[in-house]
């Protein structure tokens, strides 16, 4: 019995209820288009039927199936986002300790970091897909702005987020500018810097995707607009629009099993409780 | 004192100062020609900021409808998704267990690539009208909706339970029904939370309406234009586009600090 409640007293368990009711509500509408659409797995396909479609065997295009297709496309797309990824956070994390030593330097970079923000970057896709040529290299190079600005803002953030009394032991301490760093400023602003990918990690996906839709070639998203044309089943529509969905939140919850594996100040907030 | 506030002073000016001069080498750079051997590119991908402007002014009346456009779905959807997101909210805040489970799913929505969401939304909004540039703008607004209501929901139900310590003990005191409870105190706590969800859902609801105008059927709105001028290497054109794009999205920004400024400030 204790057990029992202790289920459903959970958040867990609530979310889990909610699962549920989606995929109740999905069917209800497959089942509703199934008799009024002449081709149903256009508009809304049976759960079963996208489960089938990864599951089966069947060869779709002479020598791969549906999720052999699927796999390949997306290690294309999603190893370019991981480089870009990558590469946005280093560039972020020095931007934002170059601003915290440099007052001159965040005076004039800040203003720009928030425009960055503010304008479509997305849209600009396609002229950086021009201007590099090359349509891997514009996906790390999206990626990598798109992680960049989150990354910067929010360890920056951190850095100023050091209390006074801190700095004042350290300064008691005498501590040099390097230690200083190393010993206070850079732990203490990683919970902030982490909450940066987190933010960045489903849109660093989102833009190699988006990117891959531009032009031809190997890529998840270039193969989302083939099949959406009818150049092969549309259930590998779905396979791609469930798989990228999944990914884009598992990546956001990645992030946050490695901030718990690396910092222990996580499992002491968790002993706390 | 006085030092102490010149050098305040100084430190204000060189705030506003040190970018814009930024700015200036910036765009000098770009002008002569020192930006295209930077990144190896050519006046023609990446045309001159003269001739850019060029074409802002000789084809304004065809921008400025596209503007409109994307502006009505950005604007509609962000409402929508603001509204709805709050509502959300309100019954997660007060159905506490259940809601925060839903909460759970909303904001993993927020996941969800665009790029993914849209052409099922466009798929789903088939049949709400037999006129395409209709249908089309009904889709891209459900996109925004949805893109905008993760956010709200988060922020304001964070507003709506985050009360100010002793605030819930005083209500009791007064003897307040639930109803009186939210009008008086939960409600006016969560206004700075809707300000917080707005500066992220501004600059959203507008990248959203760009790239669902990629998928969407009737050829409109600025990102849909951006695209089809670099599918006929037309640049410049494009490149105007993208300058309209960035004019909109720091405008509306602009727009939503004043707002706050002024709204917030009533307040205190």
């Amino acid at each position: 019995m204790k057990l029992v409640r202790k289920i459903t007293n959970s958040k867990l368990f609530f979310t889990f209820i909610w699962i549920a009711a989606l995929i109740i509500v999905w069917e209800i509408f497959a089942y509703q288009v199934e008799q009024t659409k002449r081709t149903p797995e256009n508009v809304l396909p049976h759960l079963s039927g996208v489960v089938d479609s990864i599951t089966s065997d069947k060869k779709i295009n002479g020598s791969q199936t549906a999720f052999q297709m699927v796999m390949e496309n997306a290690g294309a797309t999603l190893s370019r986002a991981a480089i870009g990824y990558v590469i946005g956070i280093a560039l972020g994390f020095i931007l934002a300790l170059i601003m915290s030593l440099s007052g001159i330097v965040e005076k004039v970079v800040f203003p720009y970091l928030m425009l960055i923000q503010i304008i479509p970057i997305l849209g600009m896709a396609p002229i950086i897909n021009a201007i590099t040529k090359d349509i891997a290299v514009s996906r790390i190079v999206i990626a990598a702005i798109l992680t960049f600005y989150p990354v910067a803002a929010n360890t920056l953030a951190g850095f100023k987020a050091v209390r006074r009394e801190s700095h004042e032991l350290m300064y008691s301490y005498s501590a040099s500018k390097f230690q200083l760093y190393t010993k206070m400023m850079i732990p203490s602003c990683i919970p902030y810097f982490f909450t940066g990918l987190k933010i960045s990690a489903p849109m660093a996906i989102t833009a190699s995707i988006l990117v891959d839709t531009l032009q031809g070639g190997l890529g998840l998203g270039c193969l989302l607009s083939q099949s959406l044309k009818g150049a092969m089943t549309r259930y590998v529509f779905w396979d791609i629009v469930f798989f990228s969905a999944i990914i884009g939140i598992l990546s956001f919850y990645f992030i946050g099993i490695i901030e718990k594996l690396l910092c222990p100040y996580k499992k002491l907030e968790q002993k706390g409780r | 004192m006085s030092a102490k506030m010149n050098s305040k002073r100084r430190s204000a000016v060189q705030s506003v100062l040190l970018p814009v001069a930024f700015g200036g080498v910036l765009i000098t750079a770009w002008q002569t020609g020192l930006l295209h051997k930077l990144l190896n590119t050519d006046e023609y991908v990446l045309p001159y900021p003269t001739r850019i402007l060029t074409i802002i002014s000789e084809n304004t009346d065809k921008i400025m409808e596209n503007v409109w456009a994307s502006l009505e779905v950005a604007l509609l959807g962000l409402l929508f998704g603001s509204v709805i997101g709050y509502l959300i909210a309100v019954f997660a805040a007060s159905f506490r267990k259940l809601g925060s489970g839903g909460l759970t799913i909303v904001s993993s929505f927020n996941a969800i690539p665009i790029v993914a969401l849209a052409p099922v939304i466009i798929n789903w909004t088939k049949d709400v009208s037999p006129q395409a540039d209709v249908r089309s703008m009904v889709a891209k607004i459900v996109i925004v909706t949805i893109v905008c209501m993760a956010s709200m929901s988060v922020n304001a139900y964070r507003g709506l339970t985050e009360l100010p310590a002793f605030s819930q003990d005083l209500m009791k005191t007064y003897g307040a029904g639930k109803l009186t409870e939210f009008r008086k105190l939960r409600l006016p706590n969560s206004i700075p939370y809707i300000f917080t969800a707005l500066r992220v859902s501004v600059p959203v609801s507008i990248i959203s309406a760009l790239v669902s105008e990629y998928f969407a059927e009737y050829v409109i709105g600025v990102g849909r234009q951006i695209r089809e001028n670099i599918l006929i290497a037309q640049y410049s054109t494009a490149w105007a586009y993208i300058l309209v794009a960035c004019v909109i999205g720091i405008a509306m920004y602009a727009i939503l600090i004043a707002a706050e400024a002024i709204v917030l400030k009533k307040r205190r």
